[in-house]
């Protein structure tokens, strides 16, 4: 047979795309069924392409704004520098990001988004901040403003994202020890790259998310199949050779694609107009950072409609359409196993060689082999499941009416069921994968942090503002002032320099820790036997030797940045004890004093460090502590203490996962139920003949059920096997041991589970309304 | 009236509208047991609508059915349900077999809906195919078998589970002349040697033959004819 020419190509194509257009109301609706579904897929693949470009304009932005100029030398005061002092804070679980700025000339640079610098008692805030004080959920961040004057909105340009919160307040009396002096804002884009097992992680992500966005969009070119193949039947009954057929079922295939990308960019289109109406783990980001790299939306537009047409032909390879009906070669052949083992088998050929080889620091990953690897091991599921169903449904028998005639059905037409499934087994056997590659390598990014949230709950770190003298008693009393606060513990930090001490080589003079606090909050830093206002103490490991002011010898106390303004004795009663872990996890040694033993002079720059106790609703006395102590001085910390703390990025790639696979789910969980809705519709008269018998709707019910169910949990269990075996691989590149991971199993297993009940719930009001006798009226 | 006059399924003025479209327009008929009644008339004139009435399948919008003096519009779904699976069998142009199942599987499904075991269903099911002459294609699917075949196999279908009626909508319809005598002669034979009434919806006068009345439909409105020969 001669092969048929690109001509004869084009014009069989076009034929079939004429077909479901003059093909009258149905095969219209068909198609644009077939259009959304793919449609939807294509936009999830332009969101996914644009992110690259979203993250690099989020990143420029927060590039184009630094104030951090790290390893260069802070520029000599001058008209064209000013003093920026960093007001971070936080309001709920949000972050703020704040700056106060004091210009020390005419030229001080304007930091982006920014029309001019806010003079003093003025700030800028951003729209998302600006909307957050001026309603009633913001009243407690307005006093941490200081009464500043909004004189305007941060631009686009100065924001990380739309939904930020952030601010630039303008100050007269920025002290130079709570800031740093700039002449310049910006850095280069540096592009921190991820560690290797990050790199894998994400990885293996994308091809977990994106895979069965693929899955979805073949099932969804195929959506109504068996109505296609009548319309060719009576092709081939005017005398259509095979081959024309299969050409012709392409070209329908080849709109729905072609119609599903228009329709997916219009989905994107629209859709991105939303994003800014989001935020995720306090990200945000402006429509205009969600456009797709060039590279990748071409090939999207390239690869969805040339996959339509591979799709359609490989459908059409196990249906027989002759001119009198179409014949599903289910008794045929039986679907053989060997080169469905093949891809899981190259896949995992290419991962065993890299085992042991991704470590966080000091190797590099091969993304392509990873990729590839993974690609194939995924890619086999898809393979395998229809083997699967179509020998697992084989011997099934017996059972009710409902469990026969759904178990007659899958033996009659497995393909479908598997394709159904399909991607609901991917999802779940990467997302099986990766919840036992997270959990395995989560001790790498979950570090303790040494805080003990059982004896403080709040960290409260301030310079004493010289501006307005108040003393660390007074900070103390306002802390215990404040509402939610049950207790504080509160300290000065100075240092102790021997009076006379010489220089060593490098000019440093020998220096010890002072602090001054009551007993109550030095037993919180130290091992106290016995202590009573007027002691002093000497708080040393045992071990350490080092020579330090003795018992009646005279000492300057100075500021932490060793500035002396007070003489003192060290008083003859000193005990010598041992450190204890402080609340914050930090071991003070020194020089410890109860006010009895040192009257502090107290000037401006001394340290007071507090650790808090609150009570009743924390989240709102946490908001009170950090107005109270923005009140004493803007440039503090406030920390809420706690045990462990995840890697930033890790937490956002392990929530991103969760993210992802639900949507998926929920896409795939649309596709099925389409699927499940169009074949209902295509046995709409059968359904009628079964109730003209007096079929119960129950029986019908659960006769669907099982149609779903069953290769579901076929579905299922291949996942689990392919997603433990994916994950041990990964474990093992990571030189992890394998252990399965129950949770995510149950958890995965557990979504698509609800996935299936929920189609099937959907889809019973369908059923319900087909199985009305009406539909015999066309027999 | 006797107890032989004594009508076993009745329609008493039933009026039926789909849309616009007046589909039954004052229908009045008798069915007594055991009697083979062919329902004839032109292509749209409310024959197939008539038959869903009388079997409880579609309820007229006026007017009223009677089985066995119980009125079916006054009945649930579920008992005019019950009533389909237990007394009444269907014959459908295109026999209407279940894809999935085998034939005997297919002739075995009212059985099973009815709450009889599988075992005894299947056993019930062979000596109708055998009946029927289709024991050698019980185990095929209704795809791998024959239009004629097919009908033979609903026809066994309907008959299995001794119904007092059974209902045949253009059982020949889609068969040559000749598999449609034999469906034809099969379906009667058996229907009388159970004693089950056929109400045969049919266009054609060699089908009616059958019959051992006639009742014409037209415009949805019924006239019946004198009794013919069997």
């Amino acid at each position: 047979m001669r092969r048929p020419t690109p001509g004869r190509w084009g014009r069989d194509l076009a034929l079939g795309m004429r077909l479901v257009v003059s093909g009258g109301r149905e095969s219209l609706l068909r198609g644009a069924m077939a259009a959304v579904g793919v449609g939807l897929g294509v936009a999830l693949l332009l969101v996914a392409a644009s992110i690259s470009t979203m993250l690099h304009d989020r990143t420029a932005r927060g590039a184009a704004r630094d104030d951090m100029h790290l390893g260069v030398e802070a520029p000599a005061p001058g008209p064209r520098t000013m003093l920026v002092g960093q007001f971070d804070t936080s309001y709920r679980t949000a972050p703020v990001r704040g700056r106060i700025l004091r210009p020390e000339g005419a030229d001080a640079p304007v930091p982006p988004g920014l029309p001019r610098l806010p003079g003093p008692g003025e700030v800028y805030v951003s729209p998302a901040l600006e909307r957050l004080l001026a309603s009633p959920d913001g009243a407690l961040l307005r006093p941490r403003l200081l009464d500043a004057r909004i004189v305007g909105t941060i631009g686009a340009t100065g924001l990380a994202g739309p939904n930020e919160y952030a601010f630039y307040l303008g100050s007269d009396r920025l002290s130079e020890a709570d800031a740093q002096r700039t002449d310049h804002f910006g850095e280069p884009v540096t592009g921190e790259g991820l560690d290797p097992i990050l790199l894998l992680l994400v990885t293996v992500i994308f091809l977990v998310l994106l895979l069965p966005i693929a899955v979805f969009i073949g099932t969804a070119v195929r959506f109504g199949g068996e109505r296609r193949d009548r319309r060719l039947a009576a092709l081939r009954l005017v005398g259509a050779d095979r081959s024309t057929t299969a050409r012709i079922a392409a070209g329908e295939a080849l709109l729905g694609a072609l119609l599903g990308l228009a329709a997916g960019a219009l989905f994107f289109l629209a859709g991105r107009q939303l994003v800014e109406r989001f935020t995720l783990w306090n990200i945000s980001f402006f429509t205009h950072d969600v456009r797709p790299s060039p590279g990748l939306a071409l090939l999207i537009a390239l690869a969805v409609p040339v996959a339509s047409v591979a799709v359609a032909l490989l459908a059409l390879r196990r249906v027989v359409v002759e001119p009198l009906g179409v014949v599903r070669r289910a008794a045929g052949a039986r679907r053989r196993l060997w080169w469905r083992l093949l891809l899981p088998l190259a896949g995992a050929a290419l991962l065993l060689p890299l085992v042991g080889s991704v470590r966080k620091e000091g190797s590099s990953v091969n993304p392509t082999q990873v990729t590839a690897g993974v690609l194939l091991l995924l890619v086999g599921v898809t393979a395998l499941l229809p083997w699967l169903v179509e020998t697992g449904v084989r011997r099934l028998r017996g059972g009710p009416v409902s469990w026969q005639l759904a178990t007659r059905r899958l033996q009659l037409d497995s393909a479908a069921s598997a394709r159904m499934v399909n991607g609901v087994a991917v999802a779940v056997a990467g997302g099986i994968a990766l919840q036992m590659l997270f959990s395995g390598v989560s001790g790498n990014y979950v570090s303790t942090t040494g805080q003990d949230p059982n004896r403080a709950d709040l960290f409260v770190e301030t310079r004493l503002d010289p501006a307005d003298g108040v003393t660390g008693d007074q900070v103390a009393e306002r802390l215990r002032g404040t509402e939610g606060v049950r207790e504080v513990f509160a300290l000065v930090r100075g240092t102790l320099q021997p009076a006379g001490a010489k220089p060593d080589a490098d000019g440093n003079r020998p220096t010890s820790e002072l602090l001054v606090a009551d007993c109550a909050t030095l037993r919180e830093l130290a091992e106290l036997d016995r202590c009573a206002d007027g002691d002093a103490f000497a708080v040393f490991h045992p071990v350490d030797q080092t020579p330090r002011p003795r018992p009646g010898q005279p000492v300057q106390i100075g500021d932490p940045e060793g500035t002396a303004f007070q003489s003192w004795t060290v008083p003859p009663g000193l005990r010598r004890v041992p450190p204890r872990t402080a609340p914050d996890g930090n071991i003070y040694t020194g020089f410890y004093a109860t006010p009895g033993a040192l009257r502090l002079a107290q000037p401006p720059g001394l340290r007071v460090v507090a650790y808090l106790r609150l009570g009743g609703d924390q989240e709102t006395a946490v908001e009170h502590v950090r107005n109270t102590v923005a009140a004493v001085n803007p440039v503090s910390q406030v920390w809420r203490l706690q045990a462990t703390s995840m890697g930033n990025r890790f937490a956002n790639i392990r929530r991103g996962l969760l993210i992802g696979v639900l949507a998926t789910l929920l896409l795939l969980g649309a596709s099925l139920l389409v699927t499940t809705l169009e074949q209902l519709r295509e046995r709409r008269r059968l359904l009628a003949v079964l109730v003209a018998f007096g079929t119960r709707r129950s029986t019908m019910t659960w006769s669907v059920l099982w149609q779903t169910a069953v290769p579901v949990l076929l579905g299922l269990v291949l996942a689990i096997v392919t997603g433990s075996a994916l994950g041990a691989v990964l474990l093992r590149l990571v030189e992890t041991p394998i252990r399965l991971n129950w949770t995510g199993i149950a958890t995965m297993s557990g979504a698509a589970a609800g996935v299936v009940l929920g189609v099937t719930a959907f889809s019973l009001p369908v059923l319900w309304r087909l199985m009305r006798p009406d539909g015999l009226r066309t027999e | 009236m006797t107890d032989n006059d004594k009508p076993l399924l009745a329609a008493v003025e039933l009026h039926k509208t789909y849309g616009p479209t007046p589909a039954l327009d004052g229908a009045t008929m008798r069915v007594r047991a055991g009697e083979v009644l062919a329902v004839m008339g032109p292509s749209g004139s409310g024959k197939s609508t008539l038959l869903h009435c009388l079997a409880g399948i579609v309820r007229p919008d006026r007017g009223q059915v009677f089985y066995r003096d119980r009125e079916l519009s006054a009945m649930s779904d579920a008992e005019r349900s019950a009533l389909r699976r237990g007394e009444f069998g269907f014959v459908f142009q295109f026999g209407q077999l279940v894809p999935e199942l085998t034939c005997l599987e297919n002739v075995a499904l009212p059985l099973r809906l009815d709450g009889v075991r599988r075992r005894e269903a299947e056993r019930r099911a062979t000596e109708w195919l055998e009946r029927l002459e289709v024991t050698d294609v019980a185990s095929k699917r209704p795809g791998e078998i024959s239009g004629g075949q097919g009908q033979r196999v609903a026809v066994a279908r309907a008959l299995v589970t001794s119904p007092r009626v059974v209902f045949a909508d253009e059982p020949t319809g889609a068969l040559d002349s000749l598999n449609g005598e034999r469906v034809m002669r099969l379906l009667t034979a058996a229907a009388r040697e159970t004693g089950a009434a056929v109400v045969l919806v049919t266009h054609e006068a060699r089908v009616a033959a059958y019959s051992d009345r006639e009742v014409v439909v037209r415009d949805g409105r019924t006239r019946e004819t004198e009794l013919v020969a069997p």
